[in-house]
């Protein structure tokens, strides 16, 4: 499979498009809930409920990205290997991972709600391990190690 | 020929070649580019698929946009001024490139979409009905939307596939 989806630069452009569009539903739906646990978000809506009505979209996002990200990297396996980007990546992802499934999640759904300043801390924690998730993303492309 | 001209004209700029000679504008830019595609397509998509009843059915409609449009803005001034700039360090490439003037394309309707909804079926908004199904035409809105910008997202990364790139 790898071979077939190395030669066929289409394939991998509709991949990466695959991958841009599980990006925006999963960060974007993640930015919603963090920007309600920060207080900007839709104002008198508990942030609970908010989170409860969006998470079947991010988790439609979470499958779109863990499903293209292998099938994208099988396609370039050893580049990626010599690539820092990609672990950088990796391991940002599973901090990522690790915090939302756990106190992050732990923090939305609390009844009664979590305190505003802790809550606060928490969306900031998400927010900037999900961006770095991305950013390194993007450095994968940006830092090519000579082929 | 007149817009093949302009673009001639942006490449002959002292920005266009600081532009060119930098290591890290297009590197910058162009991730500025990308991750803001989060602000824009994400927020629309979200008002979107909330015209169609798939998610935050307990939101009114008009309480949701209120509050989103702000952010969408924002992140559309951030794509509009960092792919201004993109643009224009390489304008004819990006005249020439097949891919550019489809996303052009698709972005136009995705406006005119969004304008016809604002100034029409949207007027109502407040009166809907919370909870309940949206109007049929508001929910074609969103489903347009959706569709536009997927294209809009697409096209743009097709971009660097097109004629004169060195493929990834």
């Amino acid at each position: 499979m790898a071979d077939t989806i190395r030669h066929s630069a289409s394939l991998i452009a509709v991949l990466e498009i695959i991958h841009l569009i599980g990006l925006t539903l999963l960060i974007g739906t993640i930015v919603m809930v963090d920007l309600s646990l920060l207080g900007l978000g839709i104002g008198r809506h508990p942030v609970s409920r908010i989170a409860r009505e969006l998470s079947s979209w991010t988790v439609a996002g979470l499958a779109i990205m863990l499903v293209s990200g292998p099938v994208l990297l099988s396609s370039r396996a050893v580049r990626y290997y010599s690539t820092p980007a990609f672990w950088i990546k990796m391991n940002l992802l599973a901090a990522a991972l690790i915090v939302h499934f756990t106190i992050h999640r732990k923090t939305t759904y609390a009844d009664p709600p979590v305190p505003r300043r802790r809550a606060g801390w928490i969306a900031i924690l998400s927010l900037a391990l999900w961006i770095s998730v991305a950013l390194a993303g993007k450095g994968i492309a940006i830092f090519q190690p000579p082929t | 020929m007149f817009l093949l001209s302009i673009c001639q004209w942006l490449d002959s700029t002292q920005l266009n070649a600081a532009m060119r000679m930098s290591n890290w504008f297009f590197p910058t830019f162009d991730t500025i580019h990308t991750l803001a595609i989060v602000l824009v397509a994400g927020t629309i998509m979200l008002v979107d698929l909330r015209l169609l009843g798939l998610s935050l059915r307990s939101v009114p409609i008009a309480e949701l946009v209120s509050r989103i449009v702000p952010w969408t803005l924002w992140g559309f001034g951030l794509m509009f001024v960092t792919g201004g700039l993109l643009f224009s360090s390489e304008a004819v490439k990006m005249y020439y490139s097949p891919a550019f003037r489809v996303k052009l394309v698709f972005l136009a309707m995705a406006g005119l979409n969004a304008v016809i909804f604002h100034r029409t079926i949207y007027r109502d908004a407040a009166h809907w009905i919370p909870g309940a199904v949206a109007p049929a035409r508001a929910r074609l809105a969103g489903l347009l939307s959706l569709v536009f910008w997927i294209a809009v997202i697409a096209a743009g990364r097709a971009i660097a596939y097109g004629p004169g790139y060195d493929l990834g």
